[in-house]
């Protein structure tokens, strides 16, 4: 039923393209629209750019674009950032942040509401990663916040995770508590123009010479100066793609979460579930009651 | 999935030079707040960036805000590109300090509502959502 806006797309129309992300971001038709647009014509290199709000993700993009430019690369961003549970409305805000030229098609930015909360994954993102893949792009840079799970869960849908990583994030014991490292395929300590980054790269070091066999590649970054920008890149390039691998586990928990979250996204003005908030809200509940009571209307 | 749960998708920025964005931030936050999700671009943005980020974003509305008193220049100009891109279903409204006798020649050129000062929220949020264009696909 999408079969003029399959044809644009196959013609490389670039609107088509946005509207179809829509649909597949929203979980609709996905299957139809991936079977119709076919796989990519080449190898796409998808490389998740994560870490604290903050620590610079959005400028280091932006900096990735016109590197990844300079070297003849085509670029398609997509940054995720949070959706309220409860109004579903997204404030996003990033793409701005990465000036790339408004008349250069070798760029293509969208902005992605991440449903649900924990691991800062918009819904459906795998779909939306082939969809942009078929496209072909040469580079997709995948910006997302995330600690912890969130990060293992993009790791899994991505060729190269870019951690970021910046000075004065407290001491070296943060970075054993978010257990980050084992998901990184390279770290970035950036604003590295700031004091203090050469001893978080230090400790950094330090952290990850405790794993035997955890050999992750670490680079001081500076947006600003551009310092790094380059080798940074070249590693990114130089790294094997490694999606589409086995199932895992961990990846059909992935999909119950999101099962999770669309239903009650649907279920919004479920009556069933606003007479609970609404009965939780006016104190006659517990949270815990109200929140089993919530998950069973679903 | 129902209708009512499909999001907006608002690109609200400001167009040149203008440095008042109080109004707009409160107004990407009550879209926010309704459920819409906002692409909020800020302070100094060109028409060009504008009309790429409505592009690249699936837009159903731009909403530009002008304080300067430039918008007889400026939005004509958004309101162009949009066409020439192929986006003449993106609807555009726009904010901020607009004499009333520009009011109609906005109008004339495309621009489906325009929100002066003290405009109650629910109002923008009530009109986003009952004029959501619809689309060949």
């Amino acid at each position: 039923m999408h079969d003029a806006l399959l044809a644009r797309f196959r013609q490389g129309d670039r609107l088509a393209l946005s509207r179809l992300l829509t649909l597949v971001a929203r979980g609709e038709s996905v299957e139809a629209i991936l079977a119709g647009v076919g796989p990519p014509a080449k190898p796409v290199r998808v490389v998740a750019v994560t870490g604290s709000g903050g620590v610079g993700k959005s400028t280091l993009v932006g900096k990735l674009i016109e590197t990844a430019r300079a070297a003849g690369r085509t670029v398609a961003v997509l940054a995720c950032d949070p959706q309220s549970p409860l109004s579903g409305g997204a404030l996003l805000g990033d793409r701005f942040r990465m000036p790339a030229r408004p008349d250069d098609a070798g760029v293509f930015i969208r902005s992605l509401a991440a449903a649900g909360g924990q691991g800062a994954l918009a819904e459906h993102l795998d779909a939306v990663i082939r969809l942009v893949e078929s496209f072909g792009f040469d580079v997709i840079l995948l910006e997302t916040v995330g600690a912890g799970q969130g990060d293992t869960v993009v790791r899994d849908l991505v060729d190269v995770l870019v951690l970021l990583l910046q000075p004065e994030t407290g001491d070296d014991l943060q970075w054993e508590k978010a257990g980050l490292f084992e998901v990184a395929d390279r770290i970035v300590v950036h604003k590295a123009d700031l004091p203090g980054a050469d001893r978080v790269e230090a400790q950094v070091k330090t952290s990850l010479g405790l794993t035997a066999g955890l050999d992750v590649p670490v680079f001081r970054v500076s947006s600003r100066t551009g310092a790094g920008l380059a080798e940074l890149f070249a590693s990114i390039e130089a790294a094997p793609l490694r999606r589409g691998v086995a199932r895992s586990p961990r990846e059909l928990l992935r999909r119950a979460q999101q099962l999770m979250t669309r239903r009650f996204a649907e279920r919004q003005n479920d009556p069933a579930l606003r007479d609970v908030l609404a009965r939780w809200e006016r104190g006659e509940m517990e949270s815990v009651a109200a929140l089993l009571e919530a998950l069973a209307t679903t | 999935m129902d209708t009512a749960t499909v999001p907006v998708r608002v690109v609200l920025a400001k167009v040149g030079l203008d440095g008042h964005d109080r109004g707009i931030k409160v107004v990407a936050r009550a879209l926010r707040d309704a459920g819409m999700h906002v692409i909020y671009a800020g302070l100094w943005q060109t028409p060009e960036a504008v009309v790429r980020a409505a592009a690249d974003e699936d837009a159903d509305w731009v909403g530009l805000s002008l304080l300067s008193g430039a918008h007889l220049t400026l939005v004509p100009r958004v309101v162009d590109l949009l066409r020439e891109a192929g986006l003449g279903h993106v609807r555009v409204m726009v904010g901020g300090i607009i004499p009333e006798d520009d009011v109609p020649k906005l109008h004339a050129m495309g621009v489906a509502r325009i929100f002066g000062p003290g405009t109650p929220l629910d109002e923008i949020v009530g009109y986003l959502r009952d004029n959501v264009g619809t689309r060949d696909a």
